[in-house]
């Protein structure tokens, strides 16, 4: 006998609203179906009702982690179509935030892991670790979420001499204690066997289900954009593509505590070769007409920014394509045989940014199947209606009512 | 004169008052080192310490609403977590805290108490079955047949190694064999593998990591305790409290030598040595990684009923030179 | 890789007699670093009303209201309720009159008590500045 169960919108494993529809046979899945849609936040809208100047911050709140991947991918772009060089200390410093915030959205991804199985002192310790890297970045741009280094042009902020040595005394405490980590993540008996042979992708899947970022390079397949189309410095800077070839939540662990060795190698380089000069260009308020796209390796995987301009201070449309949402097929093939146990970790293995991929909501008529187009007020007239006429469920009513 | 004394046994030393007291208390102790073990701070404002922290928890679910889901059977829901309480204190009588002298035995030792008590720590088991089967909700019936389905796994391993210094003593009486090791100290180093055996099963009793699979946060939300809310889930959480300080008195009876002495060494010993049980438990929680209930299942038939049968096995050969 | 149960076990033995790494935060400070972006705060001496932090500010947070125009009365209010801390103000401020200072502890049962006020005469630059225009010499 199988039974639906949803999945969220409210589920303690899932950190923000979205619906896993799942069908499960005994403690075993058979279908799952994601409905997007809670989280829609008009940000796409709004970036057409603001300058260039604004969006810089507008962009940076699409997510909370991949806070600069959103804000550097846009900016990016930006110079593209006003046809600018940014000064190579910009880039640099460009780079080096953006692997420190890799850093720190990976140390975080490993502690989610450890909480969604189960594993509280693993989450706690790696938490605590990541404190360093927080505090890294609130020294160097002055907030620990939002940093907000970015404008179009260069950056905002330089990296003096104290900064330099601070950072290169706190990467030998980060590169021993993930050392510990990789040991433990991969040696310690229950968290492994949580881990390994579950959420299989094999490769051929990954590839055409377009899976992005680490959960494609765990199937073995080296895609990287730093790599494959280096923006800023990248093709100056050397690190390798970590991959691994077990398909599995194991190998999106191992990937990504590989790419954190990477980081820590590349901010090193970053830090002893940086290269004097300005941090910033100056640029017109006014973007010429035109269009562009922009490609950025967040920790998440690539992000895709479409910006189109029509010569005035505002962009006329500005598409955002985060890695979450090319992930989510990939996710259904990943849960389908899992077990019940297993629906948190291999959801939490995308690193799922639920906000991030919001892009429209469509309401639809449950019974009539027909989407409306509803102003502010018709909305709420309908939902005083719903409630007025709202019949109390009945006893062995099923989901969805 | 003996009615009183009686009721003062019943009702405040060992009995109600104190094993509430205690069990909070030790669910403090449980928090603190959990946290001092995961480099936090733990409780800290609510009494020196944080030490009046679990007694306001509990205060509050008190006076938490209490809603009964529409669809739950109401007697069923209403009645397990009482019963449970009721259970698990009566369990508590067989610990031989209560009669320290072996003259002058009360009516709760007997040869053959030790089952009586394994018997009725397992009662709550079937009580949380039932709680979430009740409950009607997908995640209480999942949680509820989790418990069951671990339940089946580590029982026999702990029933074989709590069995193991039974044999070594030659009783069946809980005071007969803590008696029997106070006299022969040495021999406790025979059971070191059913201690940790034990410790295993106590951990997979009381639904901790890496056995929390009952009610497993992320993924069945509640489980078992899904659709409880205020007094009752007050009273699922007193049951898994004084639970954890009788399981943890049984092991220190049995694998630790029991607690000597009159009234207050032996209140001294049985703090100190439930204490000790407790720590290793917590260090047990904040080590392990939570499994996957079939994971668990192979785990206690593969590993911990043969252990348990070997310690029988090793128990029986020093027997026999013995 | 070879599999050992307990390796979690000396590192948090390790930890248990250190001291924690939590923070007893309300109770105890928090130090932020220099440069921290915290409240906008104006100084109102050295504002020339260009607007310029009015027209970038990505929350709308500032709003700049012209009270008396020939006595050069303005009032700015901050909506601290609606500022993100960006610190674009504060960049595109030509006299660095819009300052962040390092306050973070800002909320408030209310979001009226989050909106800063500041009632100013737009100073004249001082004397002494070469670049004083004429309209404004005559006023000094
Ligand atoms: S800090 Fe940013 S949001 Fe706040 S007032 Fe200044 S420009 Fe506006
Ligand atoms: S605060 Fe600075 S930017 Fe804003 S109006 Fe005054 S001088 Fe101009």
């Amino acid at each position: 006998m199988s039974i639906t169960i949803p999945i969220g919108p409210q589920h303690p494993a899932l950190k923000e609203p979205i619906s896993l529809k799942m069908t499960f046979d005994g403690e075993i899945i058979k279908d799952a179906d994601i409905r997007l849609g809670y989280n829609h936040r008009g940000l796409e809208k709004l970036f057409e009702g603001k300058s260039y100047v604004q969006n810089i911050y507008v962009t940076e709140r699409i997510c909370g982690i991949c806070s600069h991947s959103h804000t550097t991918c846009f900016v990016n772009g930006v110079e593209k179509l006003l046809g600018i060089e940014i000064p190579k200390r910009a880039s640099y410093i460009r780079m080096l935030i953006g692997e420190l915030e890799r850093v720190h959205s990976h140390l975080l991804w490993l502690g989610v892991a450890g909480h969604e199985a189960g594993f509280e002192s693993f989450f706690m310790y790696t938490w605590r670790d990541r404190e360093i890297v927080m505090d890294i970045l609130e020294e160097s741009s002055g907030n620990r979420v939002h940093y907000a280094i970015n404008t179009i042009g260069g950056v905002r902020r330089d990296i003096d001499e104290t900064q330099r040595t601070r950072i290169l005394n706190s990467l030998k405490i980060l590169k021993e204690r993930t050392d510990y980590y990789k040991n433990l993540g991969t040696t310690e008996p229950s968290f492994v066997a949580r881990l390994s042979g579950i959420g299989i992708l094999p490769r051929e899947q990954a590839l055409s289900l377009c899976s992005v970022g680490p959960t494609l390079r765990a199937s073995n397949i080296d895609m990287d954009v730093r790599k494959d189309d280096p923006y800023l410095a990248y093709d100056e800077v050397p690190f390798e593509v970590s991959t691994a070839d077990t398909c599995d939540v194991l190998g999106r662990t191992v990937v990504r505590i590989k790419e954190l060795f990477q980081s820590y190698n590349i901010i090193e380089y970053i830090l002893r070769n940086l290269p004097a000069g300005d941090i910033k260009a100056k640029v017109p308020r006014k973007v010429p007409a035109g269009e562009t796209v922009s490609r950025y390796e967040a920790p998440r995987g690539e992000n895709i920014h479409y910006i189109k301009s029509n010569g005035t201070e505002k962009p006329e449309r500005l598409k955002v394509r985060a890695p979450t949402l090319a992930n989510y097929p990939a996710t259904v093939a990943m849960l389908k045989n899992g077990f019940i146990a297993d629906i948190p970790l291999i959801f939490a293995a995308i690193d799922p940014c639920i906000c991030c991929a919001e892009r429209m909501v469509e309401v639809k008529d449950t019974k009539t199947g027909r989407a409306e187009i509803k102003t502010f007020d018709e909305l709420k007239k309908y939902s005083r209606d719903f409630y007025k006429n709202h019949k109390k469920i009945k006893k062995d009513t099923v989901w969805p009512f | 004169m003996a009615i009183l004394k009686t009721f003062f046994y019943l009702l405040v030393y060992p009995g109600l008052v104190f094993l509430i007291v205690y069990s909070l208390f030790c669910e403090w102790f449980d928090r603190k080192t959990y946290a001092r073990l995961q480099n936090r701070r733990g409780p800290l404002h609510t009494g020196k310490a944080g030490l009046l922290q679990p007694a306001a928890d509990l205060i509050k679910l008190f006076s938490k609403e209490d809603i009964v889901p529409e669809k739950a059977d109401r007697i069923m829901f209403t009645a397990l977590p009482v019963f449970g309480l009721a259970i698990i204190l009566t369990s508590a009588m067989y610990l031989p805290i209560w009669n320290y002298s072996m003259t002058k035995t009360g009516f709760n030792s007997f040869p053959g108490d030790i089952i009586v008590l394994i018997y009725l720590l397992s009662l709550p088991t079937i009580i949380l079955f039932l709680a979430g089967w009740h409950s009607t909700s997908f995640f209480s019936t999942i949680g509820g047949v989790r418990v069951i389905t671990m339940f089946f796994g580590y029982e026999i391993p702990l029933l074989l190694s709590v069995l193991s210094p039974a044999i070594l003593a030659g009783s069946w009486r809980l005071a007969e064999i803590a008696q029997f090791f106070q006299a022969n100290p040495g021999l406790l180093s025979v059971n070191v593998i059913g201690f940790f055996i034990a410790l295993a099963a106590l951990q997979a009793k009381l639904e901790r990591t890496p056995f929390d699979i009952p009610h497993a946060e992320t993924e069945i939300v509640g489980g078992t305790f899904t659709e409880y809310t205020g007094r009752k889930l007050a009273f699922f959480r007193l049951i898994t409290d004084i639970e954890m300080v009788v399981g943890s008195g049984l092991i220190a009876t049995v694998f630790l030598g029991g607690f000597p002495g009159g009234i207050f060494s032996s209140f001294i010993w049985f703090i100190i040595k439930t204490l000790f049980v407790i720590f290793l438990l917590s260090v047990i929680k904040a080590a392990f990684s939570r499994l996957r209930i079939d994971q668990m299942v192979r785990f206690s038939w593969y590993i911990l009923a043969p252990l348990g049968i070997l310690q029988i096995f090793i128990t029986l050969l020093v027997k026999l030179k013995f | 890789m070879g599999k050992k149960l307990g390796f979690f076990i000396p590192e948090l033995w390790r930890h248990i007699f250190k001291k924690p790494a939590t923070v007893d935060y309300p109770f105890e400070k928090l130090k932020v670093p220099k440069g921290f972006r915290g409240l906008p705060v104006l100084n109102t001496e050295l504002c020339i009303v260009c607007k310029a932090c009015e027209r970038d500010c990505p929350a709308e947070a500032i709003e700049i209201r012209t009270i008396l125009e020939e006595e050069k009365k303005f009032q700015m209010t901050i909506h601290n309720d609606r500022c993100v801390h960006c610190g674009q103000c504060a960049d595109v401020c030509p006299t660095n009159a819009m300052t962040l200072n390092n306050e973070f502890e800002l909320s408030e049962p209310s979001r009226w008590n989050m909106k800063f006020r500041y009632a100013y005469t737009r100073q004249l630059r001082k004397k002494s500045d070469r670049n004083v225009d004429e309209k404004d010499k005559e006023i000094l």
